[in-house]
């Protein structure tokens, strides 16, 4: 038992400092920044490129998992394993080709590591309740611990309360939980290890933003779904960006609710208004890359930079092509399925 | 007989220029606000915009008119996007691939309406369950990862070019035409609006009520997979979230331009006219930089508006235009 509080312990030190990496100003621009949300660009290609050839039979995007692997370095040495223990991970969605990434990401680490590591979603990325009713269900199964990815930061918070009744560790990951809210329902979390949405959305500004040079010029912001945590934390980041930069002016600010079709309709409309647009900011990649086939319908991509974040693979292969301009990719999110498992017990 | 069918005549077409009158109203203060909205080059856009819209909503139009209602479609529309992606990924050619696709939607549409009159299940219910079905097929066969990359052959069809106009639109006017003619000029467009109206009196008549529910859905179905073309083909991708929520904004498109939620009315004028008021709202809200969190209230407020005024109308004889 002792023991066990122990390696909990380790565990907290260790997201610790992620965490604290991830909040560090970094001395200078590297290649590869660990700990922190990386920017990959049209000019990062070419390096990727080799690291694909040279790198390991990993289906993830190899410049990931560098940037992995160099984090996972800072952890060392890892606490030792209890073999075949059942671990349960809630993520957000099936249907989104990052969560997809991040399962497969959980469950090879799992058999790295010799535990069970069983990942539940929700149906949708809205679907708010369904994602507790699942993480109920998770709790009655007795997992030695869960690690939940919440859609928003509400929620969970009563399943969490009920996993904590029944002793099983949870560790937030990813999108915050809201940790008023979970104290006043009396719960709290073994571990956290979250991500700083504004600073996604600030990178990805801050690299149109020199991509256009000292002239400057007209930029656009297309949203996830209104009111989500990832979409208003990198809107707000990348808002903040424009708005504190000399001759970048916002035209307009629009609702994509994630989805392509309604990217590539608002980028269309949002170039008609204003046709010396020269940079869109999308909040993730699917977006982006809608965007960027109606700027190649209208014959525009030349004159826009466009950047998304999640580097999911197809905006990965997009840059290669010199489609897509930039996108944000998030080190340590391919990174925390492995922490996960690795830390417990 | 005759007398009654020429109020209802007169009723839709005061409904409809009654739209007409609202687009004209948006179309003129739209280009009196921005100088980029009355531009060939926007238009352009709202036509290309709402060709997808129009063309689910032409096949939502039979269903309601019908009496029945189809939440299926946008979801429907992924499934045979991501039909047609995989048959092209498999080696199939892109004609096989697309026509793979359009049957993966008329069978969806083919069972739905299938089980709705074996059963006797209410439409609602039924088509929500093959909404989740289909989803659920479209995200398996993906595995959750749109799949992408086309041929030239095939993105053709959402963002070739015929002249000044796109695949999307053209493809919008053949079907607006030919759904006109089959609502109005045919036995099954008869018919249809007879299932709507009055099921047991078309029943009684020996008429096959079985076949024509069925192929009311079947159509509904194809319709949607032709939407699911345009977009995989548009965006060269095959999304398993393609769609979604499309059909609310159909079927609110397909109310608004008078098609009556009760059955045994529809129109095809209608619907699309009110295609294009929703299309230009969008458009319009983009173009005048409106904050986001309005959009929403706003198209809500004018759906709520427009279909109460339509409804007090007809029940009231407003404007002195009643039934009886």
């Amino acid at each position: 038992m002792k023991k066990k509080k122990q390696r909990v312990a380790v565990f907290l030190l260790l997201s610790i400092a992620v965490f604290a990496a991830a909040c560090s100003p970094s001395p200078a621009p590297a290649p590869v920044e660990e700990g922190k949300n990386n920017l990959v660009s049209a000019d990062a290609a070419q390096e990727q490129k080799g690291a694909k050839e040279a790198g390991p039979a990993y289906a993830m995007n190899p410049k990931a998992y560098a940037m992995e692997q160099a984090l996972m370095d800072q952890l060392m040495p890892l606490p030792d394993l209890h073999k075949g223990e059942r671990i349960g991970a809630l993520i957000i969605t099936l249907a989104n080709p990052f969560w997809v990434a991040m399962k497969e990401g959980y469950e090879r680490a799992g058999a790295e590591m010799g535990v069970e590591v069983v990942v539940m979603a929700a149906p949708t990325e809205g679907d708010t309740k369904s994602q507790l009713e699942t993480l109920d269900a998770m709790v009655a199964k007795g997992y030695a611990a869960i690690i939940a990815s919440p859609i928003e930061p509400f929620n969970l918070v009563p399943g969490v309360v009920r996993a904590n009744k029944r002793g099983i560790k949870v560790i937030n990951l990813g999108p915050p939980i809201n940790k008023e809210a979970l104290k006043d329902a009396r719960g709290w979390l073994d571990g956290r290890i979250t991500v700083n949405f504004e600073e996604q959305g600030a990178l990805a500004a801050e690299y149109i933003v020199q991509k256009l040079g000292p002239a400057g010029g007209k930029v656009a912001i297309i949203q996830g779904i209104p009111g989500a945590g990832q979409s208003e934390g990198r809107t707000a980041g990348a808002k903040g960006v424009f708005e504190n930069t000399k001759n970048v002016e916002i035209v307009s600010i629009q609702p994509g609710n994630w989805d392509r079709n309604t990217a590539y309709n608002l980028a269309s409309n949002i170039l008609q208004a204003h046709p010396d647009l020269k940079g869109i900011f999308c909040a993730n990649d699917v977006m982006a890359l809608g965007v960027v086939e109606a700027l190649q319908a209208a014959n525009k991509k030349n004159d826009v930079v466009v950047a998304g974040v999640d580097f999911i693979d197809e905006a990965r292969e997009s840059i290669q092509r010199g489609e897509l301009d930039g996108t944000v990719a998030m080190s340590p999110f391919l990174l925390f399925p492995r922490s996960g498992a690795t830390s417990r017990w | 007989m005759y007398r009654g069918r020429i109020w209802l005549y007169f009723s839709n077409i005061f409904h409809q220029l009654l739209l007409v009158f609202v687009l004209l109203v948006m179309v003129a203060y739209l280009s009196s606000a921005s100088p980029f909205f009355f531009t060939w080059n926007n238009f352009r856009n709202i036509f290309d915009h709402s060709s997808l819209y129009i063309i689910l909503a032409l096949g939502i139009t039979f269903v309601i008119a019908a009496g029945g209602i189809d939440l299926s479609v946008g979801a429907v529309a992924a499934l045979s996007g991501v039909c047609m992606a995989v048959a092209m990924h498999s080696g199939l050619s892109v004609g096989l691939s697309i026509l793979s696709g359009i049957c993966s939607g008329a069978f969806m549409g083919m069972a739905g309406g299938t089980v709705i009159f074996l059963f006797k299940i209410n439409p609602f219910i039924v088509t929500l369950g093959f909404m989740s079905l289909s989803r659920g097929l479209a995200l398996i066969v993906t595995g959750g990862i749109p799949i992408y990359g086309f041929p030239k052959s095939f993105t053709w069809w959402g963002s070739g070019h015929i002249g000044p106009f796109n695949p999307p639109m053209l493809l919008a006017a053949f079907l607006i035409v030919v759904a006109a003619v089959m609502l109005n000029f045919t036995r099954f467009g008869y018919y249809t609006l007879a299932l709507g109206g009055n099921e047991e009196a078309l029943r009684r008549s020996g008429v096959s009520i079985f076949l024509y529910k069925v192929l009311v859905y079947t159509l509904c179905g194809v319709t949607a997979a032709i939407g699911g073309l345009i977009v995989t083909a548009r965006l060269n991708t095959a999304e398993p979230l393609a769609g979604w929520m499309l059909e609310l904004d159909t079927i609110a498109a397909v109310v608004l331009g008078g098609t009556s939620m009760k059955g045994g009315r529809g129109t095809i004028v209608g619907t699309v006219i009110a295609c294009f008021l929703l299309g230009i709202l969008r458009n319009g809200l983009v173009i005048l930089s409106i904050p986001s969190y309005y959009q929403q209230l706003l198209i809500g407020i004018i759906i709520l508006a427009a279909v109460i005024f339509a409804e007090v109308r007809a029940r009231k004889g407003l404007l002195g235009f009643n039934k009886k």
